[in-house]
């Protein structure tokens, strides 16, 4: 089936269905709960995301309210908001680029030091079109180190 | 009497002496001491001294090296930990106010291993809270607040490696052991003005160390030399049964003399041209003059660039969600509120949201990008590059917003667990130090140990040290 104007994503099903899940668990309802977070000003790379990504983000910082409802001071709710936009594009890019079923996650367990080397890279990698990179994410505060 | 400029030696220097008895263990450590209790408090570099345990280990050391019982370059040297590293019946706070009262009934694997090479621990650096596992916005993330960097107070010596950083390049200790995750032993060895090395993932065993990111966390050296570092690095390496994520026997230990360099294939060296967007003004002589120096010494070195990619991404995606997971308990107990940094405060609340498909994504992006790194380094043993893009920033620098610049490098390093060392290279023009980063494939340490050494063959940066009254 041809996607239209009024289908939405798999993805942005589970953000929405998320959402209301979120709001059904609360004592407030998702209005009410719209109305604390639009209280607030919106983070400053909220414009450059997509709406999808601005509801997922939403929902992120919905959810971390309605697990913790009293734990927050006003401030501390606009920093975790801000936060949750921020954390976005990081997302967003990682999700964009091409990764095929047979590539298997880098786990810890088999430091590629110990691994066979592959005789070729990864016929994804090869072929992955400099077109299928996402814009640049938001970086992390290269100064924060760990 | 032991002045100053012995205390400044390097560990390589002081191990000759000790060796040939005209160097006492005991006095060394006194020295230490002393400098360390006058001076520690000033930059904030320790967590706390265990001078009880060092002049009993200094003692000992002294009467077996008397009997003729030398244990290697290591043995009668006094040494800091960073705070997150277990020490029996000894305070392990992790930098963080929820674990300032915790203390552990037995020695990390790197503790032991020190102890069975006879080095003396003087002891427990000072740390950002918590390794910066729950983010941080300022250098007072520390339960000792702020380390303070000896070339200049009124900066920092970034983190979270931040106390041994300083007393490496205090002139407190003849070495110190730092952990990275992304940056944290490369960045305070870079602002301190030391050699660090941050090796292959797997190499050194993490038991006993507090966990940030299972699949990220390293243990490595901070020194005055890369031949220091070296040292450390042999007595530090190998697997353990105590850590699943050690490599094999024969991959994970490390054995190190200058002689083994003499028979050595030439390095085929690359320079980094896309390591950072931008470099520094006041960094950018110091950068340009090691950039110099690095192909005047191996001749051949060819321009090199990272391939791009979400690498960063992916590597913050693994970070994050592994400490949410190392510091579950913390968050939902809400304790994590006793954390100093607002940032750290919250942060984590975010982190705990990240969907698993993303994580095992970044995961997948990481196999690929191991395999790539792989073939990178087909055409190359080293590649080199600014360790930072600047020298020390402000203390009171706000770390989210004041110091916000790609760090591809950083990423593709700690996603990938490749060894990096890095070494002064000059000054600013503010008279900070500058730092000059090599970086290998998995588990060819010895190849940034051969670069750093080969550069300070041929340089005396990592010979300069601050004037401290």
């Amino acid at each position: 089936m041809k996607p239209n104007g009024n289908s939405i994503s798999r993805r942005e099903f589970a953000t929405r269905a998320a959402l209301g899940a979120v709001a059904a668990a609360t004592p407030n309802s998702l209005s009410s709960l719209r109305t604390v977070s639009n209280g607030l000003q919106l983070p400053d790379n909220a414009g450059k995301l997509s709406e999808q990504s601005r509801t997922e983000a939403e929902s992120r910082y919905q959810a971390i309210l309605a697990q913790y409802p009293d734990r927050f001071s006003v401030a501390q709710k606009a920093d975790l908001r801000r936060l949750c936009f921020v954390l976005q594009p990081q997302l967003d890019a990682l999700r964009a680029w091409p990764v095929a079923n047979s590539d298997a996650p880098g786990l810890y367990l088999k430091p590629l030091v110990e691994r066979e080397k592959k005789s070729n890279a990864a016929p994804n990698l090869k072929s992955a079109p400099q077109s299928a990179k996402p814009d640049e994410p938001a970086k992390p505060a290269a100064g924060e180190k760990r | 009497m032991i002045t100053p400029d012995i205390l400044y030696l390097s560990a390589t220097e002081l191990a000759k002496r000790i060796q040939s008895k005209s160097l006492s263990p005991v006095e060394l450590t006194k020295a230490y001491l002393d400098r360390s209790e006058k001076l520690g408090p000033k930059f904030n570099a320790y967590a706390r001294l265990t001078p009880d345990l060092a002049l009993e280990q200094a003692t000992a050391a002294e009467k077996e090296i008397g009997r003729g019982h030398y244990r290697g370059p290591l043995h009668g040297l006094p040494y800091a930990a960073k705070d997150l590293l277990a020490t029996k019946s000894i305070p392990t706070t992790w930098g963080a106010k929820p674990y300032a009262n915790q203390v552990f009934n037995y020695d990390a694997t790197v503790i032991e291993n020190l102890r069975r090479a006879g080095a003396v621990l003087l002891g427990k650096a000072a740390m950002i809270e918590l390794a910066g596992g729950m983010n941080y916005r300022f250098a007072s993330a520390s339960l000792q607040g702020a380390s303070k960097n000896p070339w200049n107070t009124s900066c920092w010596t970034c983190g979270s490696s931040s106390g041994s950083g300083v007393i490496v390049a205090a002139g407190l200790a003849a070495f110190a052991i730092g952990t990275e995750t992304w940056g944290s032993i490369i960045c305070p060895s870079a602002y301190c003005g030391v050699s660090g090395l941050r090796p292959t993932f797997g190499r050194v065993s993490r038991y006993g160390a507090m966990a940030l990111a299972y699949s990220m966390d390293k243990i490595g050296p901070m020194a005055r030399s890369a031949e220091d570092c070296a040292h450390i690095f042999a007595v530090i390496a190998g697997h353990d049964i105590k850590d699943q994520s050690t490599l094999a026997l024969d991959k994970a230990a490390f054995t190190y003399s200058p002689s083994m360099e003499l028979s050595a294939k030439p390095l085929r060296v690359g320079w980094l041209t896309n390591a950072w967007k931008q470099i520094d003004a006041h960094a950018e002589r110091a950068i340009q003059s090691a950039e110099r120096a690095v192909r005047k010494l191996f001749p051949g070195v060819r321009n090199a660039a990272l391939p791009e990619g979400p690498f960063e991404a992916a590597a913050g995606v693994i970070m994050n969600v592994e400490g949410a997971a190392a510091f579950r308990d913390l968050i939902r107990s809400g304790k994590v509120a006793q954390l100093a940094d607002p940032l750290g405060q919250i942060n984590g609340y975010v982190n705990e949201q990240i969907e698993a498909s993303d994580y095992v994504r970044a995961l997948q992006v990481r196999g690929i990008l191991q395999q790539k790194m792989e073939l990178f380094f087909d055409g190359f043993d080293v590649l080199v590059a600014a360790s930072q893009p600047l020298g020390a920033n402000a203390l009171d620098a706000n770390l989210e917003t004041d110091l916000v610049f790609p760090d591809p490098l950083g990423g593709i390093g700690n996603l990938c667990g490749l060894p990096a060392l890095s070494v002064p290279c000059g000054f600013t023009d503010q008279n900070m130090p500058v730092g000059l980063q090599f970086v290998a494939k998995a588990g060819n340490d010895l190849a940034v140990i051969r670069a750093a050494r080969a550069f300070q063959q041929h340089s005396d940066w990592h010979r300069k040290h601050p004037k401290i009254s």
